[in-house]
């Protein structure tokens, strides 16, 4: 096991926890970018200097779009029903489940650190993405959920090249702006983070005649 | 080199358009004048065009060509269409940028940065989604988008990178391949909407634009159904494996949508969300073309992608003029639109021809062949019969239209091409020649000038003729791809750097391999590994299935034998 990775390996999910975890809005967004800029270094061999700048970059920009859309909002986000202690255990818990299967059947091109951060940070992002009204919540599961493809994905298949980490930055400043926008979207709705469905256009609901007198 | 120009274009002006959103006429302007470079630049880019950028390659190809150069010519009219009915001041952005992932998409070699590519390219969508002034059901629908977007995406990367590596202690577990198969084929489903997983696409016709609509259905997902045609070709189609239990959860989700979708856009009373689950029932069959694990599937399905989003897109194109010419989406409130929009009627009965097509018709038999491949016996007749549903959905589209008119038709803008003002007359009261000559110029000037100023109230008095001629135009492209034309079987067939694709041959010379129907099933193979999914470990390419590589196409749905 290589210690610096393994270091950066808790950084990032300890990033991961406190993004999914937290109800005030700017510390699961801190949580966020560390898990964002760690992600970027639990690669072996290291990338680059140039591609880790790109990564580095878009994970500021990203988390920077959605601080725009947070600014000067005054509620908690929902944060997490089961608490911190129940989801850090519960990503730990994955965290040696993807070490111990590295490379998922054959030997694993780069580090079984960057698989362990992975599949722990893929079960944070669970609860969020499947169960999430709040679209800030709903947010932090997405961008959580492809990086954990993204960190599995390096501890399967080694060290990104250069453009896949140029195109990965893409992918993350894309998911920053979006969730960034539909969290601006919602707070111009609704004037706050939770969303509720409401019926489809066209589809109006009928009055139930066994209710009539 | 010559993608490259294709794709600083898209996404320079792409970002420049988005960008300058605030002022709503430079932002489209900077729009549709990057989609006409796009088109331009499309149509330059070489089959054989080779460009190394940090370590990864971007192969041109003739399919990645026509599929960019036609969507290109779409969102270039989509966007004009857009500017005479309901524009949108993100969309043309938005459109560059999506053709413009879409190509990265398809150019990329490595399976593992095409899919990502194609993730990024369709949160653009997102931006669309929610229209100013955001409503909770644009966020809602954004929300459920994102949420698809990642599930998909981290599919489809997991998928891709877990198998492109050096397998050979892999070959004892045949189960790996079908997971990640079973993982990038619901991926694909789930970008297209595919039945049981069309709440958030169902749900899209409501929220964004209409003109955006086939960018974010159709031509994004079909980028990414055609990264995993190749993926599954190249890596898990040639080893031969025992996966008849994934392939029939896939022919299931593209038989389910073919025929679900089907009748819900019969049933639907909005024209948008017709077009959403017309959509969604031809992805069924491209779902099929992933599902049929065999190269003799990769001609068909390529043709077929190309072919409906091209026809969809004329749909959706046709759905906004109709809404632009009468005011309403109400399919029941469009009573007698044929006869007050002959021209709209004309290309209602182009894309009617070509999204049902007949038997010669290059989409007829990519259709048939793509569902033979995958069934057999009578689910053949019955699935082809549930794609012919969509007789259904036009007939009654005509129906409405040749009915007693409504008030929205009455009370709709009309087809005939009108000229708001009349020309000033200008007497000549000069008396020798060389006097009425120069007046004669000045005349001539004066009246050019006269036509000049009267442009554009001549364009706003005529919206509807002008919406209508851009649909007659997608439509004649539909019904054209549609019959082949545009060399689209060739395109669709031909691997980069090969000249010739996996499928079949045109010629006459006798198959590599038994028809499908009479390969042995798949169950009494031997899980053989013998050939790796990526030679050498190397990344899987993206545009270059195996050729030469063993099939096994058994059918998954047979008829009792007697």
């Amino acid at each position: 096991m290589n210690l610096a990775l393994a270091g950066l390996a808790c950084i990032v999910v300890a990033g991961a926890v406190v993004a999914v975890t937290a109800r005030e809005a700017r510390a699961a967004l801190l949580g966020l970018l560390v898990a964002l800029l760690g992600a970027a270094l639990v690669a072996d061999p290291l990338p680059g200097p140039l591609p880790i700048a790109a990564r580095l970059a878009s994970a500021f920009l990203a988390c920077r779009l959605i601080a725009i859309a947070i600014r000067d909002l005054d509620e908690p986000t929902s944060g997490s029903r089961l608490g911190w202690p129940v989801e850090a255990i519960a990503a730990a818990a994955a965290a040696v489940i993807g070490f111990g299967t590295h490379g998922l059947g054959a030997p694993g091109e780069g580090a079984a650190e960057a698989q362990a951060a992975g599949f722990a940070v893929g079960v944070l992002a669970a609860s969020p993405i499947v169960s999430s009204r709040d679209v800030f919540r709903l947010g932090m599961g997405a961008i959580l959920l492809l990086l954990g493809g993204l960190l599995v994905r390096q501890g399967l298949s080694g060290t990104p090249s250069e453009l896949e980490q140029l195109v990965t930055s893409g992918l993350v400043v894309g998911l920053g702006g979006a969730v960034g926008v539909v969290i601006a979207g919602a707070r111009a709705a609704v004037g706050g983070l939770a969303v509720r469905d409401q019926p489809a256009r066209g589809i109006m609901p009928r009055e139930g005649r066994h209710l009539k007198p | 080199m010559t993608l490259l120009p294709f794709l600083v274009i898209c996404f320079a002006a792409g970002a420049a358009s988005l960008l300058a959103r605030g002022n709503g006429q430079l932002s489209t302007a900077i729009g549709i004048v990057g989609l006409a470079g796009a088109v331009i630049a499309a149509e330059t880019i070489g089959a054989d065009d080779r460009l190394t950028v940090g370590g990864a390659d971007l192969i041109g190809s003739a399919y990645l060509r026509l599929f960019v150069l036609l969507g290109s010519i779409v969102a270039f009219l989509l966007a004009l269409l857009g500017l005479v009915t309901t524009s949108h001041r993100y969309a043309p952005g938005v459109l560059l940028g999506g053709i413009g992932a879409a190509g990265l998409a398809l150019a990329l070699r490595d399976a593992r940065i095409a899919v990502i590519a194609a993730t990024a390219g369709g949160l653009l969508g997102i931006l669309v989604t929610i229209v100013p002034p955001a409503s909770a059901r644009g966020v809602v629908v954004a929300g459920r988008e994102l949420r698809a977007l990642a599930v998909a995406g981290v599919l489809a990367i997991l998928a891709a990178a877990w198998i492109a590596r050096p397998l050979e202690e892999l070959a004892g577990e045949p189960a790996v391949f079908g997971l990640a198969y079973l993982g990038f084929a619901p991926a694909v489903a789930i970008r297209f909407g595919a039945i049981p997983f069309h709440f958030w696409a169902a749900r899209l016709a409501d929220a964004a634009p209409e003109i955006t609509l086939p960018m974010l259905m159709a031509w994004s997902p079909g980028a990414f159904a055609v990264v995993a045609l190749a993926w599954a070709d190249q890596s898990v189609a040639p080893l031969v494996l025992p996966l008849s239990i994934e392939r029939a959860l896939i022919v299931a989700v593209g038989v389910v949508s073919l025929i679900l979708g089907s009748v819900a856009a019969w049933i639907q009373d909005d024209l948008e969300h017709v077009v959403g689950y017309t959509i969604i029932a031809d992805a069924g069959i491209a779902i099929l073309g992933l599902a049929a694990l065999s190269p003799a599937a990769w001609e068909p399905a390529r043709t077929w992608i190309i072919v409906f989003v091209m026809v969809r897109s004329a749909f959706a194109a046709w759905a906004v003029a109709v809404r632009g010419a009468f005011g309403t989406r109400r399919i029941a409130a469009l009573g007698g639109w044929v006869l007050r929009a002959p021209v709209l009627a004309l290309s209602f009965g182009l894309i009617f021809v070509a999204a049902v097509s007949w038997p010669g018709l290059v989409a007829w038999q990519a259709r048939v062949a793509l569902i033979d491949l995958n069934v057999d016996g009578p689910f053949v007749v019955l699935i082809t019969a549930g794609a012919l549903m969509q007789i259904a959905v036009f007939g009654r589209l005509l129906y409405v239209g040749l009915s007693r008119p409504s008030e929205a038709v009455v009370g709709g803008l009309s087809e005939r091409p009108v000229w708001p003002a009349a020309m000033p007359r200008r007497p000549m009261i000069g008396q020798s020649g060389t006097e009425r000559a120069f007046e004669r110029a000045r005349h001539a000037l004066g009246g050019a000038v006269d036509v000049a100023w009267v442009v554009p109230e001549a364009l706003r008095a005529n919206r509807t003729p002008i919406a209508a001629a851009l649909v007659l135009i997608l439509s004649g492209l539909s019904l054209g791809v549609a019959s082949g034309g545009l060399g689209v079987p060739e395109a669709a067939r031909a691997v980069p750097g090969q000249e010739q694709g996996p499928g079949p041959s045109q010629s006459e010379s006798p198959p590599s391999e038994p028809p499908a129907t009479a390969t042995p099933p798949i169950e009494t193979e031997a899980p053989s590994v013998s050939a790796p999914p990526a030679s050498g470990g190397s990344p899987i390419a993206s545009e270059a299935p195996a050729s030469s590589a063993p099939s096994a196409s058994p059918t998954l749905l047979s008829s009792p034998s007697p």
